[in-house]
């Protein structure tokens, strides 16, 4: 099942950050260009579970420009676009929408409903034929004590039926009445619907004087833009105090290769950044990588010219 | 106990290595690291055939050490002007592919001849670019010039030493694919050893070495 979204993709600039909050948007951008961001979303009640993250998807700025550069998606003004959108919603618009939120509400207490049912039928059928059986066996065995084995058998049948019926109650009078009462939920019974996007209500794309301009980007930039055409996957190199992690495939499958840190052309460098960063990278079975764009004089074109550097063991 | 005669304090020896460095290079600090590195190499790792190299020489040819360096002193003290080359006593690198290679046709590191390796000499807290290290590599020549000097200089020199006509085969089997190789930049591209001595004040002359390589290359599995 691929799911492309509609081109270009707009991400939402946001306090200074580029964000994705689609999951559609991101799945497609990291399965055809090679953009895997950072998943930012906890959970509001328990944010110190971070190992697993949702969305949204936080995209370095690098990873924003590049996408704009390729035309594949657009920097949208995020406040605006809820400030106009919202003042543009007319009232039927409105109502409309909220009427939607109570259908899908109504849709989604019947499936519950359905599955409760479907649940109920399961443990009754399974309960009946356990009475046969024990039935079976009483009749199989019919000597030495009859009594203490009922006894024993009728103690945790009961149980699960009290608990079955506990919780629904209301519609608990025989199978076909049920069935008929599930189909059809009170719009006051209606699940509360939390949407996770604000697109329906809002436009699905924006309008013109809602685009923002490329992102500003570091001076590292064209050593990102070629990695990136070189096929690497790139995602920030905090953990291991460099600028990118470089990936030879989806960070899912691979260790990562390399290291990268950018420099400029004539930014004057220490031999001892060089050396501890080789080391680190030695040390935890990557390259260090240093990179930059080359600047000729008179040569408009940049080229970016990278460096890769291990120990030597010696 | 307290010895009327008050013993002469003899000034200690100067080391072997002070000694070689101030008989063979004037005061260019890029000399005196180039030489000590030399020294290290030869007498502590045991390289062989050990060549200095003038950056400025387009050629690269080799100077004989005695005849000093830094005839002309270099105006920029910065930029680094010599390269050292020789042979180590045994594989400093291999690309992890071809080590695939080599194991997949039983062949190991050893059966393979050494060659040469150009070191790169430079001193703690040298000043260094982006700039610097590209010039360095842009002055080593490109392998497909090295080929065709090769190529015109001896057509067919078989090395039979006897060592199974199969393993012969298949050496002379691996040099075939590692010419191509290194055109194509399987294996990697130009590479040199960084070495960086650790000199001047508290300096306890400790020379480390880092395999530089041109582009991105896949790091060894070490």
């Amino acid at each position: 099942m691929t799911t492309e979204p509609t081109l270009p993709i707009p991400i939402s600039y946001i306090a200074g950050n580029y964000y994705l909050f689609s999951i559609d948007a991101v799945t497609y951008l990291r399965r055809e260009h090679h953009i895997c961001g950072v998943l930012i979303g906890t959970l509001p009640q328990i944010p110190q579970q971070n190992v697993f993250l949702g969305l949204p998807l936080e995209l370095m700025p690098e990873e924003a420009r590049l996408l704009v550069e390729k035309g594949v998606a657009c920097i949208v003004d995020e406040v605006k676009v809820q400030n106009q959108g919202m003042k543009a919603l007319m009232e039927e618009d409105r109502k409309r929408y909220l009427r939607e939120l109570e259908s899908q509400g109504l849709q989604a207490m019947r499936l519950q409903a359905n599955r409760k049912e479907q649940q109920r039928e399961k443990t009754l059928k399974k309960l009946e034929e356990k009475k046969a059986k024990a039935a079976k066996s009483k009749k199989s065995s019919e000597d030495p004590d009859p009594e203490p084995a009922p006894a024993v058998a009728d103690g945790p049948k009961d149980d699960p039926l009290t608990e079955l019926f506990a919780d629904s109650q209301p519609s608990s009078h025989s199978q076909t009445t049920s069935r008929r009462t599930s189909t059809t939920v009170a719009p006051e019974n209606a699940m509360g619907i939390t949407p996770a996007t604000a697109r329906p209500p809002l436009p699905a794309e924006p309008s013109a004087e809602q685009l923002l301009p490329m992102p500003q980007v570091p001076s590292s930039y064209p050593l990102f833009a070629h990695l990136h055409a070189e096929g690497y996957f790139l995602s920030p190199g905090l953990r291991f105090g460099c600028q990118y992690l470089a990936y030879p495939g989806d960070p899912l499958r691979f260790h990562s290769h390399f290291l990268v840190v950018s420099a400029e052309w004539d930014e004057e460098l220490d031999l001892m950044d060089i050396i501890a960063g080789g080391r680190l990278g030695t040390g935890v079975k990557k390259g260090f990588m240093i990179g930059g764009a080359e600047k000729e004089n008179n040569v408009d074109e940049e080229s970016v010219r990278t460096f890769s550097i291990e120990w030597a063991g010696m | 106990m307290a010895s009327t005669q008050s013993t002469p304090i003899a000034t200690p020896e100067l080391s072997a290595l002070t000694n070689l460095i101030s008989s063979t290079t004037s005061s260019d600090p890029l000399s005196a690291s180039t030489v000590q590195i030399l020294h290290n190499l030869q007498h502590q790792h045991l390289w062989t055939s050990l060549q200095v190299h003038d950056l400025k020489d387009p050629n690269l040819r080799a100077l004989s050490i005695g005849e000093g360096l830094a005839t002309t002193p270099s105006e920029d003290q910065t930029v680094p002007r010599y390269l050292i080359s020789g042979i180590p006593p045994h594989r400093v690198y291999t690309h992890p592919d071809e080590q695939l290679y080599l194991l997949e046709r039983g062949l190991r590191e050893e059966d393979i001849e050494l060659e040469r390796m150009f070191v790169l000499p430079t001193v703690k807290n040298q000043p260094w670019s982006l700039r610097k290290m590209a010039s360095v590599f842009d002055s080593l020549s490109d392998e497909a010039d090295i080929q065709a000097k090769e190529a015109s200089l001896d057509d067919g020199e078989e090395t039979n030493d006897g060592a199974g006509e199969e393993k012969a085969e298949k050496l002379v089997e691996y040099y075939e694919y590692r010419k191509k190789a290194r055109v194509t930049k399987e294996w990697g591209g130009k590479r040199l050893l960084l070495a960086m001595v650790d000199r001047g004040m508290g300096g306890d002359g400790t020379v480390v070495y880092y395999v530089v390589q041109e582009g991105a290359v896949k790091p060894r599995q070490n």
